[in-house]
Order: structure tokens, then sequence, then C-alpha cells
């Protein structure tokens, strides 16, 4: 079925194929498949919530993460476990062949080389929504096209992209790659008409690791204990004692006069494109926050690399000036450059023009992922390469299309905010976009997801399936056995001296209870209750967690409920805002039009929703088409009710 | 807003807390304890559900769980409900005070058989704007009950299957009523020195939010600063303990003027100030052959027809030279976009002496007074021809018969402030939109927004102690 695209990212393709849809990776060099085309790692906050959903769908970044990382390290681990940022530091040497490894032996996934040049476009089929249909794509320099029910596109960086370091400008996705053909973007703009704006991105110069002077920097060192990505994986491939550390050092005076310097230099940093407002560049770094000092960590780019990577001097004046301005770093005096750094500007496509499953709402079989849709990072790009892989693979095999909730997970809130918001900057993710985040924590991303994923999308293979419904019903018994231990809090301070618990006698609290106290671990309680929590001590964090987060998750629970109710009442995507027969303002209207929410869900999150008119859309339009099984039932709808007076009158008319 | 604030902070802070440094130092400190009642949708709800203005009996709806104590506390019921769907004659109580409030028929209609398919109660008391207020914020006391928002009662009646095509519309319609009266009111309440406290609190919770979202976006490397938590304890409690004075300080500074805003406006010397004078029946503007005269706002408050009316008179619109005449028609212009009802006066004597003629220059003349289409409803504003007298009588009754052929006008009142003639038919017409504004429950009730403000003490939960 589907052709992808070339893509650094090629989760799509092998969701697509997990799904059961014989399908086919499109990619300029297959060499390139899983190269890490800025900085050599994975995770962190926010991002790491995402890899570990991904792992739980089963995609290939987390195992691969496991395999490849070098330096593991969990973020915010002061702060509460739901934010937690797991990272590491990849090999990208390792990190690329096993991608690659994966893929070329992923059944039903052919990979082939080639660059894109246009998307055949035929007349829509006319039961389904939509103005036109993809039919499959053509090659360059090949005459015969290749027929696909489903597309997806991963253009990366590469829609349009253009190259720039100091004065001088180049056509590419990243450096040595080419970018897509010109064709792709007219098929895009002027044959299927969607809206195209335009983002910007960067990276540093690699610097020759014996150039560093470390003794000048901060060492990082990396957790002890390694903690995999993978819910499948207890172990990282790396030993604990041979991760690299990372080193931090920071900014001077001199690097802001260098930048200063030779802003004149640097047509990139000048134009008018949006950047990423969260990994910027050292640049926009020194004339947003004058005078300050700005942090740089040197992270190794792999076990036998000679090569450093700087993050956060990512910069695009030309590559004499760039020696200069990092040499003014103490730990960098004698630095030698490999590569120097460059920016890159490139085409997207306003995500509000794609439905919840990622497919281009005005093109029947045509699925948009990753930078292309205006967010930047890689865990945000695998995260939809994959959602859109399942459900590419879906249109393909004649199957319903399939929908996170931004009540169930992070990839649903990342979604849901493109699709029904858009971006204006390219969008990251972190973890205050999750409302619901004390339920949807890294940590039991498996229990969210796994089942669901093997059940309703198709995604999830049977080994991951069995681990998920061992791990789920170990969880509940031990909750159960912790529940079930019930003392009053007279004999709970006798058996445990040292915690403080509450002196109000008349009490009486359970295992669980008991457990939320700051200082009380699981191991502690199993040693207390042998007989019945001991066998569930591999869980003990897990249950941990679970019981400090239990009283919130289940206050949460209703509002989530809500929400979930509201997300199964759909929207007609054909349906007719700007002439609706009801009181409207002109204003709504507009938005709703523009927009054209597909549930109830995402109308009620539109800037500029009124109560009024959610209770025209919600009350009028929305129970009597398109409503989801399951969801909530009325009495009647009004067009229901038309069709069954015309059934009624017709014979009487006769 | 504020207790939506408050989530938002408190819902992000509750799990990114910071007990002490080391491994596995998290925990959610006795937050259980502290969690509000109902963060959800579960709580029960209230409104006037009948016509503000003076009616002999109001009608006040309760629907959700807590439905049936508040019937039992309200009406001294110590252990029965009445019988499903009975009226009983009860009296009504605050359950804090225990002083008798009002004596109605109370009714009780067990789910799903009501309205919203959850229990509810009906309260019939008597009119007048006084028992009204005092049974609204003797509901809001309780605990799990707030105010009903705007489509409420009818979100959850869709919920649970009891609605039918001929109410969606007309439901519809009264809800986008509704919300527009409350953007007014809002309107209204935020300019002054009360906006300007509700600004700064918005803006300090604001900062609180962005703080404690950094906090957790960011990992501890990244030079957040240490003890940000604890700035933001610092500013929500004392945000909380102002908030607390303000809502107990009974010298309402600036009190809500209760009444229906009717504003006159219309270009200079249109005879808007002599209007308000006849309405009121005494001199309260200066009136003068001189455009421009009046210069600030002037308020009346009236009585008309039974209906408490607060009567603006405002500078007539023009571009002007002279800065006190600008600030003067710019605060026209605020109030007009706050006015439930206005009345364009218009000096019949400029209009175009061919009668179709006139009709357009109407219309452009009350696109350019009032920009927007709410503004231009027929329910919400009514176009004064003045100073008739001036006309011969053929040309008037011309106009008049003219005018009302016109489609798309609001209704037009040809009067003469200076002959009084055509003000009873004006009067006439008046009433009857006063009628159509009050008889929305909600068009004006200030005693419904102290409710929502003063029903239930600030939910929140303390982020560090």
């Amino acid at each position: 079925m589907a052709a992808s695209m070339k893509t650094f990212w090629t989760g799509a393709a092998a969701a697509a194929a997990r799904v059961g849809a014989e399908t086919l990776l499109v990619t300029q060099k297959i060499s390139t498949i899983g190269a890490l085309s800025c900085n050599p790692s994975l995770g962190g906050v926010g991002k790491g919530h995402l890899v570990k959903e991904i792992d739980a769908l089963d995609g290939l970044c987390g195992r691969a993460g496991d395999w490849a990382g070098i330096h593991f390290s969990i973020l915010n681990r002061k702060k509460g476990p739901a934010v937690w940022g797991p990272r590491a530091q990849l090999d990208r040497q390792y990190y690329r062949e096993k991608i690659q490894s994966e893929l070329l032996s992923t059944p039903r996934l052919t990979v082939r080389e080639g660059s894109v040049e246009e998307l055949l476009v035929a007349e829509p089929d006319p039961d389904v929504p939509g103005r036109h249909r993809i039919t499959g794509i053509r090659l360059a320099h090949e005459a015969q096209p290749i027929t696909a029910s489903s597309v997806i596109l991963t253009t990366g960086t590469f829609l349009s992209g253009a190259l720039f370091v100091g004065q001088t400008t180049s056509p590419g996705g990243r450096i040595g790659d080419a970018p897509s053909s010109a064709g792709l973007s007219y098929t895009l703009k002027e044959r299927l008409g969607l809206r195209v704006g335009r983002l910007r991105t960067g990276t540093p110069p690699r610097i020759v690791k014996d150039s560093i002077d470390f003794s000048q920097a901060k060492l990082h060192p990396p957790d002890a204990h390694p903690t995999p990505f993978s819910f499948l994986n207890k172990h990282v491939r790396c030993k604990p004692e041979e991760q690299l550390p990372c080193h931090l050092t920071y900014t001077t005076p001199g690097v802001e006069r260098v930048v200063r310097e030779s802003l004149h230099l640097n047509c990139h940093i000048r134009t008018n494109v949006l950047s990423p407002r969260y990994c910027p560049s050292i640049e926009s770094r020194v004339i947003r926050f004058q005078g300050r000092t700005h942090r740089v960590w040197l992270e190794p780019e792999g076990l036998d690399s000679d090569l450093m990577y700087p993050q956060g001097l990512s910069m695009t004046m030309p590559p004499d000036v760039q020696l200069r301005l990092i040499r003014e770093i103490p730990a960098l005096h004698r630095a030698e450059i490999r590569t120097p750094g460059y920016g890159v500007q490139y085409d997207f496509v306003c995500p509000t023009q794609l439905s919840p499953a990622l497919h281009v709402k005005s093109t029947q079989g045509l699925f948009l992922a990753g930078q292309i849709n205006g967010t930047t990072g890689y865990e945000e790009a695998a995260a939809q390469g994959l959602w859109a892989g399942v459900n590419a693979a879906r249109w393909a095999l004649s199957l319903p299309p399939v929908a996170l909730s931004r009540t169930e997970s992070y990839i649903g809130v990342l979604i849901d905010d493109l699709v029904s918001r858009g971006v204006t900057e390219p969008y990251r993710m972190f973890t205050s976009r999750a409302e619901f985040r004390t339920s949807l924590r890294p940590d039991n991303a498996d229990l969210r997801l796994s089942l669901k994923g093997f059940k309703e999308f198709g995604c999830v293979s049977c080994v991951r399936y069995h681990e998920a419904m061992r791990v789920r019903d170990a969880l509940q018994d031990a909750l159960a056995a912790l529940g079930d231990i019930s003392l009053s809090t007279y004999k709970w301070r006798q058996k445990l001296p040292d915690t403080k618990i509450s002196e109000n006698k008349n009490t009486v609290c359970s295992g669980l209870d008991i457990l939320q106290y700051n200082d009380m671990s699981f191991e502690n309680l199993a040693s207390i209750f042998p007989e019945c929590l001991s066998p569930y001590t591999e869980f003990s964090q897990r249950l941990k967690i679970e019981a400090v987060y239990k009283p919130h998750c289940d206050l949460q629970k209703r509002e989530i409920e809500r929400i979930q109710e509201e997300e199964n009442t759909s929207l007609p995507p054909d349906m007719d805002y700007l002439s609706l027969p009801v009181s409207l303002s002109q204003e709504v209207r507009e938005i709703l039009d523009r927009v054209r929410p597909s549930t109830l869900g995402s109308a009620l999150r539109l800037q500029g929703m009124t109560p009024a008119a959610v209770v025209v859309t919600l009350l009028t339009y929305a129970p009597h088409r398109g409503q989801k099984e399951g969801g909530r039932r009325n009495k009647l709808g009004p067009k229901d009710q038309g069709e069954e007076e015309v059934v009624r009158n017709a014979p009487l008319t006769q | 807003m504020f207790q939506m604030f408050c989530r938002g902070i408190l819902s992000s802070a509750v799990h990114s807390r910071k007990v002490s440094r080391g491994h596995l130092s998290w925990r959610l400190q006795s937050t259980c304890e502290a969690f509000p009642a109902g963060l959800a949708d579960a709580d029960t709800i209230f409104a006037l559900s009948s016509g503000h203005g003076r009616c002999g009996v109001a009608v006040v709806r309760v629907s959700g769980p807590a439905s049936a104590t508040a019937l039992k506390c309200m009406a001294g019921l110590k252990r029965n409900l009445p019988p499903p769907r009975t009226a009983l004659l009860r009296s009504i109580t605050d359950p804090k005070g225990k002083e008798v409030l009002d004596r109605g028929l109370v009714l009780w209609f067990p789910g799903p058989h009501s309205f919203t398919g959850e229990d509810s109660v009906e309260l019939h008391i008597h009119g007048g704007t006084a028992v009204v207020t005092a049974v609204l914020q003797a509901l809001g006391s309780m605990s799990g009950m707030r105010p009903a928002e705007a489509g409420e009662f009818t979100r959850r009646a869709f919920q649970a299957g009891k609605l039918d095509l001929t109410e969606v519309e007309g439901l519809a319609d009264l809800i986008h009523a509704e919300t527009e009266a409350q953007r007014r009111q809002a309107l209204r309440q935020m300019s002054g020195e009360l906006g300007q406290l509700y600004q700064n609190w918005s803006h300090r919770l604001k900062q609180c939010l962005a703080h404690v979202e950094a906090f957790i976006d960011f990992s501890e490397d990244e030079l957040i600063e240490d003890g940000i938590l604890s700035q933001v304890d610092t500013s929500v409690y004392s945000l909380l303990t102002e908030m607390d004075q303000h809502l107990k300080d009974q010298r309402k500074g600036e009190r809500l003027r209760s009444g229906v805003q009717v504003v006159i406006a219309g270009a200079t010397n249109a005879g808007k100030s002599s209007l308000l004078n006849t309405l009121c029946q005494r001199p309260a503007a200066i009136v003068s052959p001189v455009a421009g005269t009046t210069r600030d706002v002037v308020e009346t408050a009236l009585d008309i027809g039974g209906f408490p009316v607060l009567l603006s008179d405002t500078a007539g619109l023009r571009n002007s030279p002279d800065a006190i005449e600008r600030e003067g028609v710019r605060r026209a212009r605020e109030r007009l976009d706050q006015a439930d009802l206005t009345l364009v006066v218009v000096d019949c004597v400029e209009l175009p002496r061919d009668p179709r003629q006139a009709a357009a220059h109407l219309k452009e003349h009350l696109n350019s007074v009032l920009p927007t289409r709410e503004q231009r409803q027929a329910d919400r504003c009514l176009v004064v021809l003045n100073k008739t007298d001036l006309l011969p009588e053929g040309e008037r009754q011309q106009l008049d018969r003219e005018v009302r052929q016109v489609s798309g006008l609001p209704p037009v009142c040809l009067i003469s402030c200076h002959t009084t003639e055509g003000l009873q038919l004006f009067l006439t017409q008046l009433q009857s939109n006063l009628k159509t504004l009050c008889g929305n429950p909600q068009s004006d009730a200030p005693t419904l927004t102290q409710a929502r403000h003063t029903a239930s003490p600030p939910q929140y939960f303390c982020i560090g102690k």
C-alpha cells in the first residue's frame, strides 16, 4: 500500500507494515535511514513520555535507543514521577544500524531508493469526504508510476529545503542531502491547494573530541543504573560502567561579541521565518537575552566517534567565524571544527488541514507526519509517524480510522494540539501541555496503550501484548493485596515505628494508604507482609508511583470521562457551518468552517467558541450523524426525524 | 475564572511537589485532605429560571446529586422528601442562618424523571429581587452547589437524552442571549477600579501558573531558580487572603447598578438630552442648541412601566478637535458596548426629503452608531426620530408610513420632545422592548453575579503546606 517518503524517521513505514499492509518505503538513500540529523540523543522531559508511548505501541525508537544508548539519565528525578524525563545519548552508528536492520527485516515492508517527483491525484471517491484522491506516486527518472491506496509523506526538513551557512544558501534538507523535488511541493500547494508555511531550524558545528580541553568543563556522569526506554527490555545494551559522560560549559561575553560582529554575514538569522523557541540558535539566544551566559553541553557522538556535539551552539554564521566563536569558550579554546553548523528552512503544511488520524481532510489517502506538520524533534516526528502509519495502513485495508484521546496519551495531546489548534512556531512536546499528566505517566504507558494497540489498532505484537497483560494483572493483584491489608493506625505505628503515621487512633489504614507516605517503599511493606506482597517486588517502583498518584487520578477520572464522551461525539466533516440555519455569530461560523473540528471535544477547545455555539453544534448536528457506536443516544435527531416523516408519509400521499 | 486558574495551577503543582532532595524523594504530601469536593462535573447547579424584573412568582431550579439535601435543608424537611412532582407549601429558610427567607411552593423531581434527567428541585418563590437574591445566595452557600453556567441545564438534559428538536433551537437562542448578556455585564464590571483589581489578580495567577509549568517542563539543571515553588506558594496564599477579604467586604465600593442599561446615542444636537429630560420629567441634563453640549455620560435611574431602568445620555458621536469632547465620545462608545438597549436619536429635519432615501440614510446612520449586528437586533435597539414638530404635517405622515415599510430596520418612533407628540406611542414601544429584555432571566441579574462570586469559597489546595 503506502509509499512513504525520504525521511530520517521510519516509524511510519514500520507501523504500517505491522498493521498488516503491504508497504513500500521510498527514501533518497537507504544508507541514511535512521541517521540522526541533529543531536545524538533521545527523550527528555515530555519527549521521554513520547518515546515510552511509542514503545508501548511497538514503535522502534525505544528499542533502538536501548540498543544505541551510551549515556542514560532520568531528568527531573527530584520532581514527581509523572514529569520524569527518561533520556539517553545515542551512538549514531549503532542507532542507524539497529533501525536499518529492524526495518529491512520487517515483513511486508519493501525499501527502495528514489526521489518522489509527484503524487498521483485522481477524482475523489464520492462516498467519502474529500476533494481529491491519491492513487500513488511517481519517482524521478522513472516512467512507470507506483500505485498505492494510501501515501504517507514524511518530508522532515526536506520539503523545499534550503541550507544556510553565512551568506551562502543552497538547496538541501540536511548537509550532503538534496531537498525533496520541486514537483512534490507543487503538487501539495497548487494541485491539492494545501496551506503551506515556512519554518527554520539549525544544527551546531561538530567538534573534534581531542581538541577539547575537558578540564575546563564540568563532568556530568550518567545514571549509575541505566533505565531502558522499552517495556520489553530489562537492560540496555551498554554496560553501566561503559557509559560515556557529558560535559557542561558556558558561553562567555566573547561569544556574544562575535555573534554581534558577524550578524551582517548571517542571512539565516535575519530572515523572517519562525524558529524553534525551545532549541534556539546561539544567535537568537544572545540577541534575546543579552549579557547572560548560556549553557553548552558537550555530548558524545558515539563510543568510537572522535566527535563531540556542542548542544546549545546551533549557529549559521560563516565557518571561519564559527571557529572564532567557539574558541571564546574556555573549554574549546583550541577546538577544531569537523563540519560547520548550518541552518535549514523548509515548508510545512498547516496541520489544521488534517484529521486526528493525520489524514489530509481534503485528499483521500494522503497522510502527513513529522516536521511537515510543523513539529520539531525526533520524538514528536516518531509519534506522528507511528500514528500516520497505523491509519494509512487501516485506510489501505479499508478499516475505519482510529484516534488517540488526549486523555489517554501524550501522542493524543500532540495530535489534538496540532489538528485543532495549528502551530505558530515549531511545536515541541511539554508535560504542561497534557491536562491529565498525573495519569499519563512514563511508567504506565504500557497499560495505557499496549492492550489497546493490540486489540484495537493492530500495531502491537503478541509478545508485547502478553507482557502487558502479565504486568497489568500483577499490578492489579498487588494493589488489591495492598488494599486488603487493613490495620488501625495504632497497629501501623507499632509495625513501622520510624514512619510518622497519623496520631488519630480511630482511623483504619490500608497498605495502599501507608505506601503513600513519603519514606515508605514497597519493599518495606513487603518485608512486613512477605506472604502476600513479596511476589510483587519486581514492580516495587511502579506500585509506589501508583499508590502516590491514585487519589489524584481517581479525582480526575470523571473529568476524563466527560472529555472522552465529548470526543466520542463526532461532527460530520462536510458540515456547512456558514449557512447552518441556526443562530451562530459569523465569527464562530468562520472558526468552525476553517478548522472543521472532527469531534465535539476538539470543537470545544477551539479559541473563540461560545457556549451557545457549542450547544448549537452539539444539539443540532452532533447527535444524528456520524455518532460513534457506544456514544450517547438522543431521542431523535433532526434528520432522522425528517426521514422518518418522509417514509411514513409516502404511502399516504399516493 | 479564578477557580479555573487555581485549578490549573494546583493540578500542575500537585504532582511536581518537591519535598526533599535525594533519590525517590518525591511524594504527594497529604494533598488528599486538601482536595476540594467536585473538581469535576458532579456539582449540583442552580439558577433562576423564570423571568427577571417584576413578576409575581420566581422559579429557582436546582439540578444534581445534592438537590435532595438542598431541598431538605431549605424547606425544613427533616426526614422524608415530599412525594415526587407534587407541590408543597413550605417556609424556605437559610440553612446557615436559619432565618425564614420566604414562603413558597417546593417540588421534588427525582431523576430520571426530570428536565435534566438528574435529581431536581424547583422552588417557586415570590418574585422580588431581595427574596430571589437571598434564596440564590443561600443555595450557593451549601457545599457542592454552584450557579449554573450558560447552557448548563440544557447540556445536562441533552446528555440524559431529554431534548427533542423543537426545544433545541429555542434553547440555543436563549443561551446565546444569556452569554451575550453576561458579556455585557462583565464589561460593566471590568471597567473601573474593580476591573483593575481583577486584572491584577489574573496577572499574578498567570505568573504563578507560568512558574509552575516552567518548573515541571524544564529539568533541574536548566537554571530554573531554586525555591520557585515556595515563591508560588507564597503568592497563591496572599492572593487567596486578598480574595477572601474582598468577598467578605460588605461595603461594595462600586456597587453594580441594577436595572436594564438603556443608552441614548446619536449625532450631536439630535435631541438626546432632551429625550432624557422628557423621560425623567425633570431637567437632568443640560440642553442647548449648541452642538456638543453633553460631554460626559449623564446617568439616571428610572422606573418605566414597572421595569428598573438605568438611563444614560451620551455625547453626540462626531470627530471633534476638542480633547474633552473626544473623551466624551470615547466614553459614549464604551457605554454603547455595554448597553442592553440603545435609543438611537435622529433629528428628522436632517433626513433627506425623499422618504425612500431617508430610509437608506437611516440604515447607514444606524450602522455607524451601532457597528455590530448584535447591537442592531430589533429587541436591543430603537430608532427615535426627534423634532417632528419641525416637519410639515404631510411630510411627517409620509415619513412615518415609509419607515414602517422598510425591512431590516429596528422599530422606529416619531416624536417631538418639544411638544411631546408621539411620546405615548414611543413609551409603549419602549415598554415592550423592556419586557422582552426582562423576560430573559439573566439579561440583567446582578444578584446572580453576586451569588456566583460569593457562592463557594475559592477552591484551592495548598501547594507547599
